[in-house]
C-alpha cells in the first residue's frame, strides 16, 4: 500500500489535511514525505494513502516533487526562509541622558571661548598689546635680580 | 462580620494561618473547568483552565494546539474529521 510515488493526506500534527507524496521508504513504519507539507520524516499512522500513484524516483527533489504535484492541480505555496537580520542593540535611557548632557556641556566651554576671542578681536587687538607689556615687565624684574 | 460579596458560595474558601498566629479564611475564584472536545466531551490537552484576566496574557500558542480543528476537538476526532473530508 505505502510506496514511492504514493499521494497522501496529512492526518496528524500541524501540517493536518495537507496532501503529500512518498518520497522515501524508511526502518520501523517511516516514510519521507514532500509536498504541501514540509520534507519530513512521518509515520504511516499519520498518513491517509489515496488511489493515485505517481512514479518518482526514490529521494526525489522537492522540485520534482511540486511539478508532479501541479499535474493533480494541487497547488503548492513556495516556502522563503527569512534572512537574519542583525537586532539593534538596547538603548539604555539614563545612558543617554548623560551622553547628550556630556555633549552639551562640551558645546557651551567652546562657544564661549570662541564669543570671547571674537569679541576681543572685533576691539582691535586689545590681547597682543598686554602680552607684550607682560613679558617686558618679567624681563625687567629678572635684570634687576641679577644686578 | 465578612462583606456581603464573600458570602457567595462562586468563591473558593481556603483556611491559612497568618504570620500573627491567626487562623484566617481567604476567598479565592473558582479556577474554570478545563476545555472539552466538542464532539466525544474527551479533556483536551494543552489548553490551561484560567480565568479570563490572566488567560488573554498568554501567548498564542499557549492558548491554543497547533493542529487544525486544534482546541476544538482531540486529536482523535479530528484525524477522523478530516479523513471524513478526504471521502466526500
Amino acid at each position: 500500500m505505502m510506496e514511492v510515488g504514493r499521494l497522501c493526506v496529512k492526518i496528524a500534527g500541524r501540517d493536518a489535511g495537507m496532501s503529500c507524496l512518498i518520497v522515501d521508504i524508511l526502518k520501523d513504519n517511516f516514510v519521507l514525505i514532500d509536498g504541501q507539507t514540509r520534507r519530513r520524516k512521518c509515520n504511516m499512522k499519520h498518513l491517509e494513502p489515496l488511489e493515485t500513484v505517481v512514479k518518482i524516483s526514490s529521494g526525489a527533489d522537492s522540485a520534482t516533487v511540486t511539478s508532479e504535484l501541479k499535474k493533480l492541480n494541487i497547488v503548492v505555496m513556495e516556502r522563503k526562509t527569512k534572512e537574519r537580520k542583525e537586532r539593534p542593540k538596547k538603548v539604555i535611557k539614563h545612558k543617554l541622558r548623560e551622553k547628550k548632557e556630556k555633549v552639551v556641556k562640551k558645546v557651551t566651554k567652546k562657544d564661549e571661548k570662541k564669543e570671547d576671542s571674537s569679541l576681543e578681536k572685533a576691539v582691535g587687538g586689545s590681547d597682543e598689546k598686554p602680552k607684550k607689556a607682560v613679558k617686558k615687565k618679567v624681563t625687567k624684574k629678572v635684570e634687576e635680580v641679577k644686578k | 462580620m465578612v462583606e456581603g460579596k464573600f458570602k457567595s458560595r462562586s468563591k473558593k474558601r481556603v483556611k491559612t494561618v497568618v504570620p500573627g498566629g491567626k487562623a484566617v479564611i481567604h476567598y479565592r475564584r473558582k479556577t474554570p473547568q478545563k476545555a472539552k472536545c466538542a464532539q466525544c466531551l474527551a479533556e483536551l490537552h494543552g489548553i490551561p483552565a484560567k480565568i479570563n484576566s490572566t488567560f488573554k496574557n498568554l501567548t498564542k500558542s499557549q492558548k491554543t494546539v497547533a493542529r487544525p480543528f486544534g482546541g476544538n476537538l482531540c486529536s482523535k476526532c479530528s484525524r477522523l474529521t478530516i479523513k471524513s473530508q478526504i471521502k466526500e
